[in-house]
């Protein structure tokens, strides 16, 4: 048995960034309880994958394959999840907070008679019981709650970019396989067909670079995408946005605009550039987590909703920024 | 021999004109009956309300074409010769008819002066049917619509009156008669006519003409021509009084017997495509569009046999569905020739469509919700209404034991939007310079309710306007100003039983300036013109105050827009449109925005938060740099003081 | 076309609108307070609007079921005046906080209870809570097809197609009804509910059943509270702008600091 199980996903081939980062966040927690912690890796084919992530000191590397893993369709997915669980018998579940851990998460729960929390943010073991203590952000994150449920394992689901991932190392562990016993009349759900996507959809972003007036020209906005282009080796799904001038003097399409008569959105992060701060403009971003501000007035509107500001010319802020992103990145 | 003229010359079988001319009569009364039976269905009362004033109005509308002159004298004086030539043709005939079967009066000198008045009249009619069409097809006014009827009624017209004079010529030049040349025309005619000739063509022509005639009278129910009938009713109902105010559950999205017959007298004469602001910024909208989409789905509904106008195309368009768009400025009404109100249809229309629920455009229906939840329209919370005061020391009225001469009503778009609030410590500056005892309501101040009044939520405005009544009854609340003209137009017209006198700031400020206790000290220095904003003059009729206070100022050079007054242009921001999610080819405020820069002004003042954002905001996306500036009227006055 | 039976879950929640300066954390009782009124949940909303759709367009009957301590009927008339049959309040004073796995055991008791239905819809996550759980937990219990995330819903002889969000784009899926399916905003909102149709429903006499703990046989031992140990405000609730000073350079090297702080 396995004290801490980490789910793992696989991306483009390769084990997911959020997966090291469980992998951070199980070696952590294995320590707090004093035991190993191990990763299960399940899809059609995922041998490379399981090479891969034993240097960053899984104990063992759960395998289980099956040819009907291909694509994700969750009654099967499901089905093995519950069957590696009842084999391993793990103290300590961890997914990442992503499309499959909450396709995942609750039915698994349901099954295991335990209980999950979501989109944690912060995990450690209760020493006096053993017990998973489970922090997550709620009303909106406008509160941090702690929480400790019964059950086994302890379920979460791991917000991304809050634990550190694993170093890699000396690959001590094993591989294990594991016989899938899945077959096509679990199936409940049929999949008909996927269709692909592209759009500026900014209420999905994690971070909104935004322009305004101030920018003064078009040509801004190619200072404002090599920011986004320096942020995104940080955040996930940076997108550029703006407020209404910059759409009506024609410098950018109005998909991306903000606001009353744009899209409403509540990103972790929002960067107004030049941006006065009008109602019709915040009522559609004052709802992000952190707001940054660059606005040569001091006197603005923007100012008094950020947390941070920097009362300086853009161009002379935002090249000496992306400078010193790209320093610490 | 004296003077006369021989009835049914030449013509055999006259019977045969009697079963034409009952049946042409018995067509004209059928389709009116089918315009009463359909109004009936259409109309949630029938009450016809007895008005002196409306009565009045409409015989003077109607006899003096005073609504058609008005603001196209071109189209008035076209009107109006054809209105008279065929008013006196058609009396004419009628007093003919008179005289061969009730008693005997066309004779002698009598005869002479009908004869040469009926060539007048024929002559006027000839003249502005021909103008008409020069109008149209020639000139191509661009208001005019071109369709198939708009060509068949004027050419009707014209080959009936052509055909007039024609036998006329014909008859003169077999009689002879010494008396001829008092019908001048037919007389000048008569002389291309051989007397033989002329007799044989005679019938064939008689009987032509008169199935023109005949036919016509019966087509006047089948075409627009029912505007002859419809047009007056039509300035009869809409100068009655109406009830302010409707409830739901008394139909207030229902049409009742004004607009109905509005939908119908309505002749399409486009006047207020050309004045509607939406049409100006290319918007899916016109309000003749949206009355005719109404007046047909109307007979569509209540008439087994469809739209009784057989020429009209069989799908007008959806525009019915783009009432959304209408901003309320009352643009439309100012020239309608039968008073037109077409945005108080649109109203109705957007009651309907709020109750449903599911055509309700989502930025709406989210800003209803808001309005509904927190009393205003930008913000999830109360609290912040006051905090523009912060620093200003004002009395709050809702404070125990506070009093005041005056309320100041600041308005939700005031009290929350940055640019807006300006208006706010800018006004209440004034006031204190002059002395003047207020107080505002602070984070208690309700919504007046214009919004959910103007996009047709009437329950919410119900609410908001009871809320409102017992907070000023409750803290003894007599005299209030407001900053917009919005709130101002609410309280003033649509809260029936106020218990307070509600004026705009610039009366207020009219007023100080008449007791003196305004002075402007300082020059200002520039040359400004003026933005009437809709719900202030066109709605209100307030023109002079602003513009007697700007001129006041010393220094000032107020020059005025290429609209201005009734004819002003609407920012764009009323009628709830501040708050949906529409656009068009550019924007209303830009056209206006453009209007103002080229006066040369450096200032735009105007006298209403919601034209100061939509203006302002213009102006940053037309890029007009300083000094050009949007301003509203206390920032002006302050800096005068 | 057969007449579709659809029960709704909906919850009721202080208006997750409200701005931050509204929202207060008691850490001693471990509450969060918001100032602001009550509403159902926005996600449950779209639920309620697509169930109304299919309803017009099949016919049939719509049950809302709404769980807490004490449930306002006069938030949840909303889900009458927009088109549901029936409402029915699951009210208990053991219902108070209760975890995912709890509400969701209560509320597939009431499932039950109704017994006949071909549909089950709830929003993708309650607006306060944000967990994400209820539904796709009672697709479970009471073995159902789940589907999760639905931007489109329509029915074909007796099964379902549903259009879901996937991170790609979305996938079209077919399931059997009954079945389960959590709904996302895409569906669109739920239409404008008027004063007036409020105010006829809540006048209106009708009655709302109440059903409790013991109606839908869930024994108060079968119900866990979240489990909160503890509560706080997140580390600068508020705003407070901090400016950063000094040279461009030094703005921008702070300001590069901030973002690694936020990573
Ligand atoms: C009905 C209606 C709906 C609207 N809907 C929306 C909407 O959905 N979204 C929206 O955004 N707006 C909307 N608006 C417009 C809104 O009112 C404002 O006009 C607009 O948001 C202002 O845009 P801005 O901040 O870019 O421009 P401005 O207000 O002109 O602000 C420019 C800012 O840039 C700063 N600046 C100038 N130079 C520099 C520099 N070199 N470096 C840094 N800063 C500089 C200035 O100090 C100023 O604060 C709406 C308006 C109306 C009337
Ligand atoms: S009120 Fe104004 S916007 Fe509305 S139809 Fe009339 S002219 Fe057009
Ligand atoms: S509504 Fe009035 S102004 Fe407009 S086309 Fe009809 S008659 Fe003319």
């Amino acid at each position: 048995m396995s004290d801490v199980l980490i789910l793992g996903e696989v991306k483009e081939g390769s084990l997911d960034l959020k997966t090291l980062e469980l992998l951070g966040a199980g070696k952590k927690l294995a320590g707090e309880l004093g035991g190993e912690f191990s990763l299960l890796l399940m899809g059609d084919s995922v041998s490379g994958m399981a090479d891969e992530a034993l240097p960053y000191g899984p104990a063992k590397v759960y395998k289980l394959e099956h040819h009907l893993l291909q694509g994700f369709k969750t009654d099967l997915w499901l089905a093995c999840l519950e069957q590696a669980c009842r084999e391993i018998n793990p103290k300590v579940l961890l997914m990442s907070h992503s499309f499959l851990g909450m396709e995942l998460g609750p039915r698994l729960a349901c099954r295991l008679n335990t209980r999950l929390t979501t989109d944690c943010i912060d995990l450690s073991i209760d020493p006096e019981d053993g017990l998973l203590l489970r922090t997550k952000p709620v009303s909106g994150g406008n509160a941090i709650s702690v929480f400790k449920c019964p059950g086994e394992p302890q379920l979460a689901t791991v917000r991304g970019k809050v634990f550190a991932a694993a170093e890699s190392g000396d690959a001590n562990g094993e591989i294990v396989d594991i016989k899938a016993k899945i077959d096509e009349s679990m199936i409940k759900v049929e999949s008909l067909e996927i269709v692909r996507e592209e759009i500026v959809a900014l209420d999905k972003a994690d971070v909104v670079v935004s322009g305004g007036a101030g920018l003064g020209e078009e040509d801004g906005f190619e200072l404002l995408e090599e920011l986004r282009e320096a942020l995104s080796k940080s955040f996930a799904n940076v997108m550029i946005g703006c407020s209404r001038v910059a759409v009506d003097k024609g410098w950018i399409s109005s998909d991306h605009q903000v606001g009353l008569t744009g899209t409403m959105i509540s990103p972790d992060i929002y960067v107004a550039v030049g941006i006065s701060g009008a109602i019709q403009h915040l009522v559609g971003m004052v709802h992000a987590k952190k707001i940054i501000a660059i606005n040569t007035d001091p006197g603005c509107n923007m100012f008094k909703v950020a947390d941070y500001g920097v009362v300086e010319d853009y161009e002379e802020i935002i090249p000496a920024l992306i400078e010193k992103l790209e320093e610490l990145s | 021999m004296t003077p006369h003229r021989v009835m049914f010359w030449q013509i055999g079988n006259v019977w045969i004109f009697y079963v034409l001319a009952g049946l042409a009569t018995g067509l004209f009364l059928a389709g009116v009956v089918a315009y009463v039976s359909v109004w009936k269905k259409s109309s949630r009362s029938l009450e016809i309300p007895f008005s002196k004033e409306a009565l009045k109005r409409m015989i003077l509308d109607t006899f003096l074409g005073r609504r058609v002159l008005q603001g196209d004298v071109a189209a008035g004086l076209m009107h109006l010769l054809i209105f008279w030539g065929f008013l006196s043709l058609f009396i004419g005939t009628s007093l003919l008819a008179i005289h061969h079967y009730i008693f005997t009066f066309l004779e002698g000198t009598a005869h002479l002066i009908f004869s040469f008045g009926l060539e007048v009249g024929g002559l006027m009619l000839l003249a502005g049917v021909i103008w008409a069409l020069i109008r149209r097809y020639l000139q191509r006014v661009p208001r005019l619509e071109r369709r198939l009827e708009d060509a068949v009624v004027p050419l009707w017209l014209l080959l009936a009156a052509l055909s007039g004079f024609i036998l006329e010529g014909l008859r003169l030049a077999v009689e002879r008669s010494p008396w001829g040349g008092w019908s001048f025309v037919g007389w000048c005619l008569s002389g291309f006519f051989s007397p033989a000739g002329a007799e044989g063509l005679y019938p064939y022509l008689w009987w032509g003409h008169a199935l023109l005639c005949l036919g016509f009278i019966a087509v006047i129910p089948y075409t627009k021509l029912f505007h002859i009938l419809g047009a007056p009713a039509g300035i009869y109902l809409q100068g009655a009084s109406k009830p302010i105010v409707l409830g739901m559950e008394e139909g207030a999205g229902e049409f009742d017997l004004g607009d109905a017959i509005f939908f119908d007298g309505c002749m399409r004469c486009g006047r207020c495509v050309e004045a509607c602001p939406s049409v100006g910024a290319g918007e899916p909208f016109a309000p003749r569009d949206f009355v005719q989409a109404l007046r047909q789905a109307l007979w569509q509904e209540h008439f087994p046999l469809g739209d009784i106008r057989f020429m009209s195309p069989k799908e007008e368009s959806k525009v019915d569905e783009n009432f959304w768009y209408c901003t309320t400025c009352r643009a439309c009404l100012e020239i309608c020739p039968v008073y037109g109100a077409a945005f108080e249809v649109v109203t109705k229309k957007r009651v309907l469509a709020v109750e449903e629920g599911t055509m309700v455009p989502k930025l709406l229906n989210q800003t209803l919700e808001k309005l509904f939840k927190y009393n205003n329209p930008w913000e999830s919370s109360k609290r912040k209404r006051g905090a523009w005061a912060d620093g200003l020391e004002l009395i709050d009225l809702t404070k125990r034991g506070a009093e005041a001469d005056l309320c100041y009503f600041v308005g939700c778009t005031t009290s929350f939007d940055d640019t807006a609030q300006m208006i706010a410590r800018s006004f209440s500056k004034v006031l204190q310079t002059a002395g003047v005892n207020f107080g505002i309501l602070g984070k208690k101040e309700p919504c007046c309710g214009d919004i959910a009044r103007r996009v047709g939520e009437l329950g919410l405005f119900e609410e908001q306007r009871k809320g409102s009544e017992e907070l000023f009854d409750k803290y003894g609340i007599t005299e209030v100003a407001t900053s917009s003209p919005h709130c101002f137009h609410t309280f003033k017209n649509e809260y029936p039983e106020a218990p307070f006198r509600a004026r705009h700031y610039t009366q207020v400020l009219r007023e100080l300036m008449a007791e003196g206790k305004l002075r402007f000290k300082k020059g200002v220095e520039a040359t400004v013109t003026y933005h009437d904003p809709c719900y202030l003059g066109r709605h209100n009729r307030i023109f002079d105050e602003p513009r007697e206070i700007i001129r006041a100022i010393p220094g000032i050079n107020l020059i005025e827009m290429t609209h201005y007054q009734a004819d002003s242009l609407c920012c764009g921001g009323g009628g709830g449109r501040m708050w949906q999610d529409l656009q068009g080819e550019v924007k209303m405020s830009e056209v206006r925005i453009r209007e103002a820069e080229a006066t040369g002004a450096e200032i735009l003042i105007t006298a209403c938060p919601l034209c100061l954002i939509m203006l302002e905001d213009a102006r940053k996306a037309a890029g007009l740099k300083e000094p050009f500036r949007v301003m509203d009227l206390n920032e002006l006055v302050l800096q005068a003081l | 076309m057969t007449e579709i039976r659809i029960i709704v879950c909906a919850k009721q929640i202080p208006d997750p609108e409200a701005p931050l300066s509204d929202v207060s954390v008691d850490a001693e009782k471990m509450e969060v307070i918001v100032d602001a009124p009550q509403v159902i949940s926005p996600f449950d909303e779209n639920a309620l609007e697509v169930a109304v759709r299919l309803k017009e367009e099949a016919g049939g009957k719509i049950s809302v079921l709404s769980l807490g301590k004490k449930v306002s009927d006069t938030v949840l008339r909303k889900t009458l005046a927009a088109g549901a049959d029936e409402l029915i309040l699951l009210e208990d004073d053991n219902f108070e906080n209760l975890d995912s796995h709890s509400t969701a055991a209560a509320l597939a008791g009431a499932i039950r209870k109704i017994g006949d239905y071909d549909l089950v819809l709830t929003g993708r996550q309650a607006g306060d809570w944000d967990s994400g759980q209820v539904g796709l937990i009672l697709g479970e219990m009471l073995a159902l097809p789940c589907i999760s995330l639905a931007r489109d819903i329509s029915i074909e002889d007796g099964n379902v197609l549903v259009k879901k969000n996937i991170p790609e784009g979305y996938e079209r899926v077919k399931a059997q009804m009954p079945a389960l399916i959590t709904v996302s905003n895409e569906v669109g909102e739920l239409r404008y509910i008027s004063r007036t149709k409020m105010l006829k429903m809540m006048r209106g006499a009708r009655s709302i059943p109440s059903w409790s703990a013991e109606d839908l046989g869930v024994t108060p031992e079968a119900l866990q509270q979240m489990g909160i140990t503890a509560l706080s405000s997140p580390p600068d609730m508020g705003r407070d702008c901090e400016l950063l000073e000094g040279s461009p350079d030094e703005q921008a090297e702070k300001l590069a600091e901030v973002f690694k702080t936020l990573r």
